[in-house]
C-alpha cells in the first residue's frame, strides 16, 4: 500500500527538495467519532493527517462496552441468550444461533428438523435484512440518500415477519436451545414465498442505482485494498476475505446444521471494476449473497413438513466439564464462541468469549487508512460494514 | 489430529513440552498445552509450518490457581479446513507476562490488548500495551473472578446506591404485592 505518509517509518522516505519543503506541514489530529455519522456508531478515530491525506489512523474502542462476557457468567445458560441478541443488533438471528450451537454441542442436543430448516431459513432472512442495512448506509455514507429508504423499505417487511414470529423486530430471543421459540404457520412461509418473488426484481434495481452508478464506482473502485494475505494476518473473515477473492465461507467448506443438503453459490469479488480487494468488491459481494440467501430460502421452503419445532432439553441445563469454540457464519464475518462450563453442579457459563467479526476488521483500518484522503476513509470504514454492539460487547 | 499437531511442536520447538489435552467428555473440544515460555517459537513454527495459517483470537480464562491464555487458531484452506486451541498457563497472577506474536500474526495486536484489559496478563514485545476496552485508568481486570468493582471512577460512583434500574425496583414492588395477597389470605384463613 502506498504509505508515503506513513509516520512508523516503514515507508521509503520521500525526497526532499525546495519545493516539498515549502509544503511540508505538521501532521493533524483530528478526531473522527465518537459521534459521527459515517462511523456507525460510537467508533473513534484518532486520524492525523496531512491536509486531506490520512497518515495514520487509531481506532479507539469500548465507548459500547456492556461487559457482556462478565454479565453472562452469572446467568443461566437460557438467560445468556438476550444479551447475544445485543452483540450484533443488526443479525440476532445469527448471534443467537451460534451462542445456542455452542450450547447444543456441548448437551448433545438433537434439534428437530424442521426447526433446523426453521433456522437457516430466519438466519438467511436476517442476513438479507442485514446486508440490506449495509447497503442503505454505505450509499449515505458516500452521498446517495435514496437507495437507504428503498433499502429500508424491503428490510421492514423482512421485519415484520420477524416480528409476527417472535414478538419483536430487532432483539428476537426467538432461537432456543433445542429448536425455535414459535412455528411459523404455512401462511406465514407463504408470505416468505412471497416476498423473495417481490424482492429479487428489486436487486436488479439496486444494482442499477448503485452498483454501476458513475460516483459510486469514483468512489469505491481501487480504493481500501486489502490483498487476500492481509486478510490471514488480520484474520479477516466474511464478506472482506471474500472481497479479497478467497472463497470461504463456512457454510461451504466447515458446513454446520443441514447446509450440506442446499444448493449456493459463494460469491468473491471479481474485480470487474479495478482491483480485487477494494470497497467496491466487499459492496457487491454482500449483494451478490442477498441471491444466494434467496436461493437457500426457496429451498428451505420446498423442503420444509410439518414437525416438531423444539427438541428434548432437560429444565435445568447442566453441562459437562470442557470447553467448545463454535464458529458461524454471519453476515460480517465468522462469528466464533467459546463456552467453558466447569461441569458439576453449575447452571451458569464459567466463561463465554465472544470473537467478533468486526472487532477483527476494525484492527484493520491502521493497515487500509495510510494515505488516503479522508473522504475515502469513510469510504474504507462503511465497507468493512462495522456494528459496534458487536466490537465493544 | 491434534497428536500430530503437539507430535510436530514437540519435534521443531525443543522445551515446549506440548501435551494433548482430551476433554472428558466426548462432545467437548480438546485442546494443545505448550510451556508459556515458547509460545513465540511454537506460534513461528505453526506458521512457517502450515499448519495453521489464521490467528482467530486470543481469550482467556480465569481458572483461580493459573491464568489459561487460549490462541484460537484455525486453517483457511479450501481442501483441509482446521481448528486448534493452543493454550498457554501463567501462574503468576500480579507479574504474569508471556510472549507477543504480534510479529507473527498482526491479528494478535488487538486480541492481546484485550486479554491484557480484561484478564491481566501481560505480553512483552507488544507494539502498543493498552488497554483497549475498558479506559485507560481502570483499576482491575473484570473477567478474573476475584474481580471487585471499584467504587468511584473520576469522581462518578460506579453502583449509586439508591440508583437501580426499573426491571429490579419493579420486581421489589412485585414481590412486595405478593407478600402483601399472601399475608392477606392467612388473615382471611386464620
Amino acid at each position: 500500500m502506498q504509505n508515503k505518509w506513513d509516520i512508523d517509518g516503514h515507508a521509503e522516505p520521500h525526497t526532499v527538495n525546495a519545493e516539498t519543503e515549502k509544503m511540508k506541514s505538521d501532521l493533524l489530529t483530528l478526531n473522527m467519532g465518537p459521534q459521527h455519522p459515517a462511523t456507525h456508531g460510537v467508533l473513534r478515530v484518532e486520524i492525523k493527517t496531512d491536509s486531506e491525506i490520512v497518515a495514520h489512523a487509531i481506532p479507539h474502542l469500548g465507548y459500547l462496552h456492556r461487559c457482556m462476557e462478565k454479565h453472562s457468567e452469572n446467568l443461566d445458560y437460557r438467560g445468556v441468550i438476550p444479551f447475544v441478541d445485543r452483540l450484533d443488533y443488526l443479525a440476532s438471528m445469527s448471534m443467537e444461533w451460534t451462542y445456542v450451537a455452542a450450547v447444543e454441542k456441548m448437551l448433545g442436543t438433537e434439534v428437530p428438523r424442521r426447526a433446523e430448516l426453521l433456522r437457516i431459513m430466519t438466519v438467511e432472512l436476517q442476513r438479507i435484512a442485514s446486508h440490506l442495512m449495509a447497503f442503505g448506509t454505505y450509499a449515505l455514507d458516500l452521498g446517495s440518500f435514496s437507495p437507504f429508504l428503498y433499502a429500508f423499505d424491503e428490510r421492514e417487511k423482512i421485519l415484520r415477519l420477524f416480528e409476527e414470529v417472535s414478538g419483536a423486530r430487532l432483539l428476537y430471543n426467538y432461537i432456543w436451545i433445542g429448536g425455535v421459540w414459535n412455528d411459523w404457520t404455512d401462511e406465514q412461509l407463504q408470505r416468505v414465498g412471497d416476498f423473495c418473488d417481490a424482492f429479487e426484481p428489486e436487486t436488479d434495481k439496486y444494482h442499477a442505482l448503485v452498483s454501476v452508478n458513475k460516483i459510486f464506482l469514483k468512489r469505491t473502485v481501487d480504493v481500501g485494498i486489502l490483498s487476500v494475505q492481509d486478510c490471514f494476518d488480520y484474520g479477516a473473515t466474511g464478506p472482506v476475505l471474500r472481497g479479497s477473492g478467497y472463497q470461504w465461507d463456512l457454510r461451504r467448506n466447515m458446513p454446520y446444521s443441514l447446509y450440506p443438503e442446499f444448493e449456493f453459490d459463494v460469491p468473491v469479488g471479481t474485480g470487474e471494476h479495478g482491483t480485487v480487494g477494494d470497497c467496491w468488491n466487499r459492496y457487491i459481494v454482500r449483494m451478490r449473497e442477498v441471491k444466494e440467501s434467496l436461493k437457500i430460502i426457496r429451498q428451505v421452503l420446498k423442503k420444509i413438513e410439518p414437525g416438531s419445532v423444539m427438541g428434548k432439553v432437560p429444565k435445568v441445563l447442566k453441562l459437562p466439564k470442557g470447553e467448545v469454540y463454535v464458529r458461524h457464519e454471519c453476515p460480517r464475518g465468522e462469528l466464533g464462541i467459546h463456552l467453558v462450563s466447569e461441569g458439576g453442579d453449575s447452571k451458569e457459563p464459567y466463561r463465554l468469549k465472544v470473537k467478533s467479526p468486526c472487532f477483527t476488521h476494525v484492527s484493520m483500518l491502521p493497515l487500509m487508512a495510510p494515505g488516503q484522503m479522508v473522504a475515502d476513509f469513510v469510504a474504507t470504514i462503511g465497507s468493512i460494514d462495522i456494528v459496534l454492539g458487536e466490537v465493544d460487547r | 489430529m491434534l497428536d500430530t499437531i503437539a507430535a510436530g511442536i514437540n519435534a521443531a520447538v525443543p522445551g515446549a513440552n506440548a501435551q494433548v489435552l482430551n476433554a472428558e467428555d466426548a462432545k467437548c473440544d480438546g485442546s494443545v498445552l505448550v510451556e508459556a515460555a515458547h509460545i513465540h517459537a511454537v506460534a513461528a513454527h505453526l506458521k512457517a509450518s502450515g499448519t495453521m495459517n489464521v490467528l482467530q483470537c486470543i481469550t482467556g480464562v480465569d481458572y483461580t490457581e493459573y491464568l489459561e491464555v487460549v490462541y484460537v487458531m484455525a486453517k483457511f484452506d479450501l481442501a483441509a479446513p482446521a481448528q486448534l486451541l493452543l493454550k498457554v498457563r501463567v501462574t503468576d497472577r500480579v507479574n504474569g507476562a508471556v510472549d507477543s506474536i504480534v510479529d507473527l500474526y498482526p491479528a494478535a495486536n488487538f486480541q492481546e490488548r484485550e486479554c491484557w484489559d480484561m484478564l491481566g496478563v501481560r505480553f512483552n514485545n507488544h507494539p502498543d500495551h493498552r488497554r483497549i476496552l475498558c479506559p485507560d485508568d481502570w483499576e482491575g481486570f473484570p473477567l478474573r473472578k476475584d474481580y471487585i468493582t471499584q467504587k468511584d471512577y473520576r469522581g462518578m460512583q460506579v453502583y449509586p446506591e439508591g440508583k437501580m434500574n426499573m426491571g429490579d425496583r419493579e420486581f421489589i414492588v412485585r414481590q412486595d404485592m405478593i407478600k402483601k395477597a399472601q399475608e392477606a389470605a392467612a388473615g382471611k384463613v386464620q
